[in-house]
């Protein structure tokens, strides 16, 4: 007799296998094991209002959460809060909180943490201050629900509260009042999926699961959605030596290393043990200029140097002559901040025109002056993005005096006109036009530019998204002809983690380790 | 003779004031700041002011120095900006790894060292001798770091024998700390091997061409005799001089050491100091030291007069 197959059969056959399926995969996701992750090294706190030092981002947000995070296209999605409304005139914000969110401390999260919390943000950390000074007053209305009142309507209200940089941790109401915001809290108390057990410095970080952690009933979504810790514990273990940290990964004493050294890559990809991860986005470089005194106040000359890169050869030598770590990208915001990406063309980026060059110093009445450009060796891609820029511009009649120091100087010197033309540096994911800091008169650089100004204070203000992109496009053209900084390409990085690692998601900017799970 | 003890401890007091001094003004006036580091890199610079006048970062440099110069002399040597504890805690949970690196490398450059000197010497001009010299060579010549990476890259990731970096106390677990040590103590103590090697034998050769030695052999007596029995313990004195000269080596080229295979020492934690201008613990460690070289010199003052009552002061 010869079978027939039916629809019916295969609905029947189909649901068998599902169903087979299932349990396998949910037995596949198993509680258990320690993850033990390499980084580069201490953070400077714990505090997640306090500091914009990328490791304590990383590591303060398994402890923390904020009322909104971020989804996979980096748009703002509720976390803390159940949601919130919007009055017709833009001006009031409520917020509703979920309910039952326990603290570690075993406290239930509430209105009055909240509105600890974050009027200590909005006294400290850059987003909070960009944010409260549009807010005219916020308390609390019940037990579950805060409301925000506007001085003027604005558009940066949810994705301030949902950056994951330097941002609104909710902490128990008496940590947020004892701390005041310029002094660092030591009471590490959130309601994350992790709970700070230990800290021996130099030595580890020790996270355990937080068993009474509430999760969001959605699917993991970016930074956001549903989160489960299935692993007991997390060690965050301070490798300052990349060599260490790539041979401590191949031979399984770490399951995770950041932050590793390009070179490693094809060993480390020949390792059947190690899978590597390209992480994107990671910085564009950036030559920042001295715009309150000295030489490059004159825009004729920060022109002269745009228009002298040749940017492709200094990413590839940047990259390790690695393709798939750099990306040549004008956008002022990377692919993967889509919502903000721009692909606006005729824009003076990449130009290699060296006639242009010269005749923009000419202009510029450069009178081969030396400029002091300010570089560090710590980070290796600084320093030789800094090397080979200094080589491109002197062929067309710049004096460079590259200052090499170390980074505690830069970031000291950096603050101080006086003692500096340009400087080095790289710039990560910025998820709204208002947060890109080397567009603001207050950080090293001083664009007091009052086109660029008003551009960004516009932006502040509208609402509607497409009018939005309208102006960020504008004030993309205004950047590249003001020119504040230069903008060379996306550089990546590189992760590797051992294969039994599972869950791990490779598309956020910052590893997170919540829905991560250890295969046995 | 109580005189002389009450002179010499007081002459401690300048000593350690210009110390505490120096060390202070060094690492002030290097440029650089904890703030900016803290803070992050995009930190504006109001949020840097602000936590520098919480700190007590504003304040004059005299200000600053006159309120160390008052903490120290009341056994506080402050609070790390980084670490969130008190200095002098942090220098005690890292002078065990520290002494216990120190410790092992140097019974590895002792145990390698001495004995190829013995047999370099006992066979001079012979192949063994050359070798052995090579060896020394190579040890003096080899930079600390690179060696480090290699045994590591060997011994960890392709024979998997040993572990690649990590610290376990001995406290804790001694058959793990052991298992750790091993690459860095071999990678630090076979430089200074090199040293003492050299040593040992060049002293080897002066004892064996002693008039001792040469009665000794006529005598009838074994070469194995003569070299161990007569030789070396008399070459022992100066090459016993080196190994403690070796052991202050050590502890400076622990640093390295200590970074590449992750142990958690005092070389460590200064080096993330000075990168991080973590201003009390740069102070209180450079302090410590100071203060131990001070200390030690003032108990080998004071035993001289006790051996000899003819040394007084001045």
């Amino acid at each position: 007799m010869v079978p027939v197959i039916t629809r019916r059969s295969i609905v029947v056959a189909a649901a068998f296998l599902v169903g087979m399926l299932v349990p396998v995969l949910a037995f596949a996701q198993t509680k258990g094991g320690v993850l033990r992750v390499g980084n580069l090294g201490e953070p400077p706190a714990l505090d997640a209002h306090w500091t914009t030092a990328s490791i304590t981002e990383t590591l303060t947000n398994h402890i923390y959460e904020g009322l909104y995070s971020l989804d996979a296209s980096n748009r703002p999605i509720p976390m803390l809060a159940e949601g919130h409304t919007v009055s017709k005139d833009g001006l009031t914000y409520t917020f509703k909180l979920r309910q039952g969110i326990k603290f570690h401390n075993g406290k239930e999260m509430g209105s009055d943490d909240v509105v600890a919390s974050l009027t200590r943000w909005g006294k400290q950390s850059i987003y909070g201050k960009a944010l409260f000074a549009q807010v005219a007053e916020m308390r609390a209305l019940d037990r579950y629900t805060v409301e925000f009142k506007l001085k003027e309507k604005s558009a940066i209200v949810l994705i301030s509260l949902a950056v994951p940089n330097n941002f609104g941790a909710i902490y128990p109401k008496e940590i947020a009042e004892k701390f005041p915001p310029e002094v660092k809290v030591t009471e590490y108390v959130g309601t994350g999926p992790f709970r700070l057990a230990e800290w021996k410095p130099d030595q580890y970080i020790r996270m355990v699961r937080f068993d009474d952690y509430k999760s969001r009933g959605e699917k993991p979504n970016g930074y956001g959605g549903g989160k489960t810790a299935y692993l007991d514990e997390i060690r965050w273990i301070p490798v300052p030596e990349v060599a260490t940290r790539v041979a401590q990964v191949e031979t399984g004493e770490l399951e995770f290393a950041d932050d590793l050294n390009l070179d490693a890559y094809d060993r480390l990809k020949k390792n059947p043990h190690v899978q590597t991860i390209v992480s994107k986005p990671y910085y564009w470089l950036v030559a920042v200029f001295n715009k309150k005194e000295g030489l490059m106040t004159n825009q004729k000359l920060r022109q002269a140097w745009q228009a002298a890169l040749d940017i492709e050869p200094i990413m590839k030598n940047v990259a390790g002559g690695h393709s798939e770590f750099y990306r040549m990208d004008s956008s002022l915001a990377p692919v993967e901040i889509s919502t903000w990406h721009t692909k606006l063309g005729g824009l003076p980026w990449n130009e290699r025109n060296k006639d242009k060059a010269k005749r923009l110093l000419q202009e510029a009445g450069y009178k081969r002056e030396p400029i002091r450009f300010m570089t560090t060796q710590e980070y290796k891609w600084m320093y030789d993005f800094a090397l080979l820029t200094k080589q491109q511009l002197e062929d067309v009649g710049f004096s460079i005096d590259l200052q090499v120091v170390d980074w505690a100087t830069l970031v000291k010197r950096r603050n101080n006109s006086k003692e500096y033309d340009v400087f080095t540096t790289g710039m990560g994911a910025f998820y709204d036009p208002t947060h890109h800091i080397y567009l603001t008169p207050s950080w090293p650089g001083w664009t007091t530019d009052e086109g660029i100004a008003k551009l960004q204070a516009e932006l502040a203000r509208e609402t509607d998204p497409k009018k939005r992109m309208a102006l960020w496009e504008q004030q993309t053209r205004q950047f590249y002809e003001k020119v504040p900084v230069i903008r060379y390409g996306d550089l990546f990085g590189l992760r590797a983690m051992r294969t039994t690692v599972k869950g791990f998601n490779d598309k956020t900017e910052r590893i997170r380790f919540y829905n991560v799970w250890l295969e046995k | 003779m109580a005189a002389y003890f009450v002179q010499r401890l007081l002459a401690v007091i300048p000593v350690m004031a210009v110390v505490v001094t120096v060390v202070f003004l060094l690492i002030h006036l290097i440029p650089g700041d904890p703030v900016s580091v803290m803070l992050g890199p995009d930190a504006s610079p109001a949020q840097i002011e602000a936590t520098r006048r919480a700190l007590g970062l504003d304040r004059p440099l005299h200000e600053q120095l006159f309120r160390f110069y008052s903490r120290v002399v009341r056994g506080d040597l402050g609070q790390s900006y980084f670490l969130d504890r008190p200095v002098l805690t942090a220098i005690v949970e890292r002078a065990e790894p520290t002494l216990v690196l120190t410790f092992s490398a140097l019974l590895v450059a002792v145990a390698i060292g001495v004995p190829a000197g013995i047999v370099a010497a006992a066979h001079r001009g012979s192949a063994w001798d050359r070798l052995l010299m090579l060896g020394a060579l190579l040890g003096v010549c080899i930079p600390g770091f690179w060696l480090s990476l290699n045994f590591i890259y060997l011994f960890a990731v392709r024979l998997g024998w040993l572990p690649a970096a990590g610290y376990t106390s001995i406290m804790v677990d001694p058959v793990a700390a052991g298992r750790y040590m091993v690459l860095p103590a071999l990678s630090l103590g076979f430089n200074q091997s090199a040293l003492i090697a050299r040593i040992s034998r060049s002293c080897m050769l002066e004892a064996l061409h002693q008039d001792y030695v040469r009665t000794a052999r006529a005598k009838g007596l074994s070469q194995r005799a003569v070299v161990y029995g007569h030789a070396f313990r008399n070459a022992l004195v100066p090459v016993v001089t080196v190994v403690g000269i070796t052991m202050a080596i050590l502890i400076g080229g622990a640093v390295v050491t200590e970074i590449v295979f992750n142990i958690p020492g005092l070389g460590r934690l200064i080096i993330s100091a000075i990168l991080r201008r973590d201003y009390p613990v740069v102070q209180g460690v450079v302090l410590i030291t100071a203060a131990a070289y001070v200390m030690i010199n003032l108990t080998i003052d004071l035993l001289y007069a006790f051996i000899d009552p003819r040394i007084r002061y001045g």
